[in-house]
């Protein structure tokens, strides 16, 4: 189902458009921002001189010169467009739109309709923080892969800022008075912290894929760098011990085992920054609650989600730290995009499971937690599908391999490596299926899966809008169907795979309750209270 | 509203089928689908003499291909698909190797579309697109009368205006 269009509503963003004769005058972006651009300029010309009078006119500096005249010229045009942007840009807000137009060439006008707006974010790039200023955006109930921020303001001064949040997340609360804000207080300005920062956290932030990619990354920008005053670095490596009476594969060992080191460094480095004062509340307004995260140390960042659309918790576990009980908290909401890098929809540094669980069951407000629900097992049949596809996969990439070796096309013999799949992918279909699991829990729905990542997801029941039933043949013979629980919030939809017929349906219906009531029969094969099923699968 | 009993019941199939013609369309649709991809590769076979000890293989598969998608398919699919709509409730039943029970409820409907590519004008067809807040909840069913659509269409966003709810 990819093909489809989302629903109209970021149209609607754009097309009602507002009276043009409003009074309310127009506003500037905070002018300190020039002074912004002309420190920025003035410091991007910083390096060139510095090398220039380090070097003085060395010919190998002189090659190099290049990239101190690129970040030269880049930081002087950027300064001169972002001013270029302050002489253009005038926003406003009135009662019912809050409006900005922009660009010289082409002139942009957007207008997002006050009732709209799901979030109001808070950024502020080091710049911003020591010029006090902030970036404010905008966030409409567009579809959760649309892209964009409705609309973002570069940059007002932080009162100014926080102001506005204010004033346009009130609105959020006024604007969607059918739900209930999932936790109502009585002191209006009561803050209820879940969550700080924690330092030993920094392991769970250490490891990962990504460490090698920052290595890399620092190695070379570093023997470029020393290339540039004279240092051969790669020269120094070479040096350092015999690689050669070593063998290829000791120094490779060496290389991946210190080139990670420093990339986990470099993450943990990253972790302090990013994280540093990290704080997860929820923040009463004066109608409802907004569930805040801020964190930054040069750069600091805050993300305001509107309690009222929040609609779940996700708690995904990677596979290899699975051990340490690494997990990834995001709550599933509409309105915010799930793609972002900047993931919005992360409360929670990646961090140990054990906080995780308590932290998601004071942000869902509910007791008892729908993260702590136990989950049903799948039946043993779900094992015995996953066996045969790992068995198929692993036999079609042997027969590939047979046929490109018979071709000549591969080394004879290389099909063992086909073989050498088959145990692989029948330990993920192990894996695969101990993640399986399904409850019905209070409010919420639980499911959970994934082999890589294994993702537990709490939905709202009454978030679920349509209902998929899902049976391939093979499922068919083994008694099998996947329930889909399709929303309007996080990834769109969430799925129970391969659950037991007949409990599939009872869990469809603890998903959304009477829905599919109207098209139950009793079954021509069964009579109700007959417990004997023909297609009952064996226990696990 | 009640839960439902523990065991003996089952989803029943929806009431209405779709038109005969719509065993045409899936049939030119595979048809084109794998006919040009057929086309390039018996191409390749005359214009690349090198190629051609290579190309068995693919060439084979393709054409089974070829007549699983232009016969078996559309039989079969027409055999599986199915639609139904009430007051409160849409409900399609359509696949073939892997079947597809959806149902959506009137209360979160957001749009209801009839949409005719060249072939299904060609033949009559409409395709009723029932979406959802969800981008993974949209309910497609094809193969319909351009009529019948049209009249469905009509008749489910009436019901859908008299519903309250924000469809979220």
């Amino acid at each position: 189902m990819s093909s489809e269009t989302p629903p109209t509503v970021p149209d609607a963003l754009v097309t009602d458009a507002p009276a043009a004769d409003d009074p309310e005058p127009w506003l500037r972006l905070h002018s300190r921002m020039i002074w912004v651009d002309l420190a920025r300029t003035f410091l991007s010309l910083t390096p060139l001189a510095l090398a220039m009078w380090v070097s003085g006119t060395d010919s190998n500096f002189v090659d190099n010169l290049w990239l101190f005249v690129g970040i030269a010229v880049f930081g002087v045009i950027g300064a001169g467009a972002d001013f270029v942007r302050w002489v253009f840009t005038r926003y406003r807000i009135t009662d019912d739109y809050v409006e900005r137009r922009t660009g010289i060439l082409t002139r942009k006008y957007r207008s997002v309709r006050r009732d709209r707006i799901r979030t109001v974010d808070i950024d502020a790039k080091l710049r911003h923080r020591l010029s006090g200023l902030r970036v404010v955006s905008v966030g409409a109930g567009q579809q959760a892969s649309a892209g964009e921020a409705a609309l973002s303001l570069d940059a007002i001064i932080e009162e100014d800022a926080e102001n506005l949040r204010r004033l346009l997340l009130r609105d959020i609360v006024r604007g969607a008075p059918t739900d209930v804000a999932p936790e109502v207080d009585d002191n209006p300005d009561a803050e209820k912290v879940f969550a700080t920062f924690n330092p030993r956290w920094v392991v769970f932030n250490m490891f990962n894929i990504w460490a090698y990619l920052m290595a890399i990354g620092l190695l070379w920008g570093g023997s470029w760098m020393g290339s540039m005053f004279g240092l051969d670095i790669a020269g120094w490596v070479a040096g350092i011990a015999d690689w050669e009476a070593l063998g290829w594969t000791r120094s490779a060992a060496i290389a991946l085992v210190v080139v990670g080191t420093l990339g986990a460094i470099g993450l943990g480095i990253n972790y302090f920054t990013e994280y540093w004062g990290f704080e997860l509340a929820r923040v009463s307004g004066e109608k409802g609650t907004v569930l805040r995260t801020r964190n930054g140390m040069f750069r600091t960042r805050e993300v305001n989600r509107d309690d009222n659309r929040m609609r779940g918790i996700q708690i995904s576990e990677p596979l290899l730290w699975r051990w340490m009980g690494m997990a990834d908290t995001n709550v599933v909401t509409t309105g915010l995009e799930m793609w972002s890098m900047s993931q919005p929809t992360a409360i929670l540094p990646r961090g140990p499971k054990r906080v995780a669980i308590p932290v998601s069951a004071r942000v869902l407000a509910t007791d008892p937690n729908p993260m702590e629900a136990e989950l049903r097992p799948h039946p043993g049949a779900a094992l015995r599908r996953r066996l045969v596809w790992g068995t198929m996969i692993a036999g079609v990439i042997t027969a590939l391999l047979a046929w490109l070796s018979s071709n000549g096309a591969l080394p004879s013999g290389s099909f063992w490596y086909g073989m050498a799949s088959w145990p692989v992918a029948l330990l993920g279909g192990v894996i695969s299926y101990h993640a399986l699991g399904h409850a019905p829990a209070g409010d919420y729905v639980v499911v959970r899966s994934g082999t890589i990542s294994r993702a537990t997801t709490a939905l709202q029941r009454s978030a679920v809008s349509t209902i998929v039933l899902r049976q391939s043949l093979f499922q068919q013979r083994l008694g099998l169907k996947t329930v889909g629980l399709a929303t309007a919030a996080g990834w769109g939809g969430y799925y129970a795979i391969d659950l037991e017929s007949d409990d599939a349906l009872h869990f469809a219906d603890d998903a959304a309750p009477g829905l599919l009531h109207p098209f139950l029969v009793t079954d021509p094969d069964r009579k109700p209270g007959d417990t004997g099923n023909p297609r009952q699968p064996q226990g696990y | 509203m009640n839960s439902i009993p523990e065991t003996g019941i089952a989803l029943r199939p929806p009431r209405n089928r779709i038109e005969r013609r719509a065993i045409t369309w899936w049939a030119l649709q595979s048809l084109v689908f794998w006919g040009i991809i057929l086309a390039a590769i018996i191409a390749t076979q005359i214009f690349w003499e090198a190629a051609r000890s290579w190309l068995i293989a693919p060439l084979v598969i393709v054409s089974v291909l070829l007549v699983v998608g232009t016969v078996v398919e559309p039989m079969w699919r027409y055999a599986v698909h199915r639609w139904e709509t009430n007051d409160e409730a849409v409900y399609a039943l359509s696949g073939w190797l892997v079947r597809e029970w959806r149902v959506a409820p009137i209360s979160r409907i957001q749009t209801v579309d009839a949409i005719r590519g060249p072939l299904e004008q060609m033949l009559g067809l409409a395709t009723l697109r029932v979406t959802t807040a969800s981008s993974k909840g949209a309910i497609d069913i094809g193969g319909l009368d351009k009529e019948v659509a049209n009249e469905i269409a009509e008749r489910l966003t009436t019901i859908t205006e008299m519903t309250p709810g924000d469809a979220t």
